[in-house]
């Protein structure tokens, strides 16, 4: 596993986080009404709030770590196309297994990969949001699981989502260096 | 990022945004007169109250959903409290559809309506949808669930008041961050008040498409609903306050009430 040691790439790191809790935020956001179902809808509501003090948490984060607070950087052009195939994604059984089966444990093990990474002392506050960050995702992803069963709801699309996810190893985007 | 599935629809001269989806179990209606209200406070009639206020939040659910989705520009801080708010209000969906299930009602039992979500989302700017959605339709229902708190609790049914006084609490604050930022806004942006003006026009003017008819009509279940001009909109000051509009707006809210319905303050022990 390669480390994380400079407060530049910590920063680019979590500014990337904090585009994709945005996408997230935004993305349940967008599906909640064209979404019919009412217990989804209720679903989808706490989860967008949730997603909000996710990328608020790591946007003041981004501050502490030279960057401007609330700042976002899009991940690679790949990870940053899939995110946008999974947006037009239709119907309510298909977003949730792609989105909470696809999608989310993949953001999971990504932040898990960082903490990993990271140094644990100088580089703590980061773990913390992003450690409250995974408790909630993981929650989410209960929350989703007693949805379909109650909509009975399939999970055909998920394995696939999931793989394309996982296909993309690296998602942090190359540094843009002045001329 | 626009909401492409959802499109928009003509009303007369008005253009309005197609309805959110909903279960196939409710019947969608535009018009109070194609709705339930039974005009008192009988077992079904309360049940009704209880199951169209669900709807309404399921309504502002989605409001304040795609707020957050079409408006990618905004202040970090506004998208917040619309996050904040969507969470809010699928909470008050939540809890509804318990006391719904409680009063021995179920999803669908009666028709809603979504014209709330039609002339908001019809408007292209994040002024003028938190001007109609928080600043007028929530502040309105405020008044509205401050009173009918008091009248389920005269008639000894204090689980609704108390979770309707609970949601309320949650309204005025929806209320009160929507003045904060129309103000902040309008500070360094003075076309915010025009939006917001041009908001307001075009709420009255589409709303009255959908309106009772003068002389008023009966409605879907027999129910006689006064005319426009006679139907009274409660004004309760101290909430009015609470979500912080101004003595000249409360006097002005006031006026246009007609001086009609003052909801005297509540005497505390």
């Amino acid at each position: 596993m390669r480390m994380i040691t400079s407060v530049n790439q910590r920063g680019r790191s979590i500014a990337t986080f904090r585009y994709i809790c945005v996408w997230m935020m935004e993305t349940v956001a967008r599906w909640t009404p064209i979404t019919p179902e009412m217990e989804a809808k209720v679903m989808m509501g706490r989860h967008i709030w949730e997603y909000a003090q996710m990328a608020d948490a790591l946007g003041k984060r981004t501050f502490e770590l030279r960057l401007p607070e609330q700042h976002s950087i899009a991940p690679v052009a790949a990870y940053d196309a899939f995110l946008k195939e999974v947006v037009k994604i239709l119907g309510t059984a298909e977003r949730t297994a792609a989105f909470y089966d696809g999608v989310v444990p993949g953001i999971i093990a990504r932040f898990k990969t960082y903490i990993a990474a990271t140094d644990p002392i100088l580089d703590e506050p980061s773990i913390v949001v992003l450690q409250r960050a995974i408790v909630d995702l993981e929650r989410q992803r209960v929350d989703a699981a007693e949805l379909q069963r109650e909509l009975k709801l399939s999970s055909g699309a998920a394995a696939a989502v999931a793989a394309k996810e996982k296909s993309i190893a690296d998602i942090l985007a190359e540094e843009k260096v002045a001329a | 990022m626009n909401i492409e599935e959802i499109g928009f629809y003509k009303v007369a001269e008005f253009i309005l945004r197609e309805p959110p989806a909903r279960d196939e179990c409710f019947k969608v209606v535009s018009r109070d007169a194609d709705a339930h209200e039974y005009g008192n406070f009988s077992e079904v009639a309360r049940r009704e109250m209880i199951h169209r206020h669900m709807a309404n939040e399921m309504t502002s659910v989605d409001m304040a959903a795609v707020c957050v989705a079409e408006f990618p520009d905004a202040p970090w801080g506004l998208r917040m409290e619309l996050a904040r708010q969507a969470w809010d209000e699928s909470r008050h969906v939540r809890a509804l559809y318990r006391r719904v299930k409680e009063m021995g009602g179920f999803k669908g039992e009666f028709p809603v309506s979504t014209l709330e979500w039609d002339m908001t989302c019809a408007v292209d700017n994040l002024v003028g949808r938190i001007t109609i959605q928080n600043r007028t339709l929530e502040a309105g229902a405020m008044d509205v669930i401050g009173a009918l708190s008091v009248n389920f609790r005269r008639l000894g049914d204090d689980r609704t008041a108390d979770m309707l006084d609970a949601i309320n609490v949650d309204e005025i604050q929806h209320v009160r961050f929507a003045n904060r930022w129309i103000k902040k806004l309008a500070e360094s942006n003075p076309r915010v008040l025009m939006q917001m003006a041009a908001a307001i026009r075009f709420l009255t003017d589409a709303n009255a498409k959908f309106q009772i008819k003068e002389g008023g009509e009966i409605n879907a279940v027999g129910a006689q609903l006064a005319s426009p001009e006679n139907r009274i909109p409660a004004v309760n000051v101290d909430l009015r306050q609470a979500a912080e509009f101004s003595e000249g707006e409360i006097h002005e809210i006031l006026r246009q009430a007609g001086f009609r319905s003052l909801v005297p303050r509540e005497k505390t022990a």
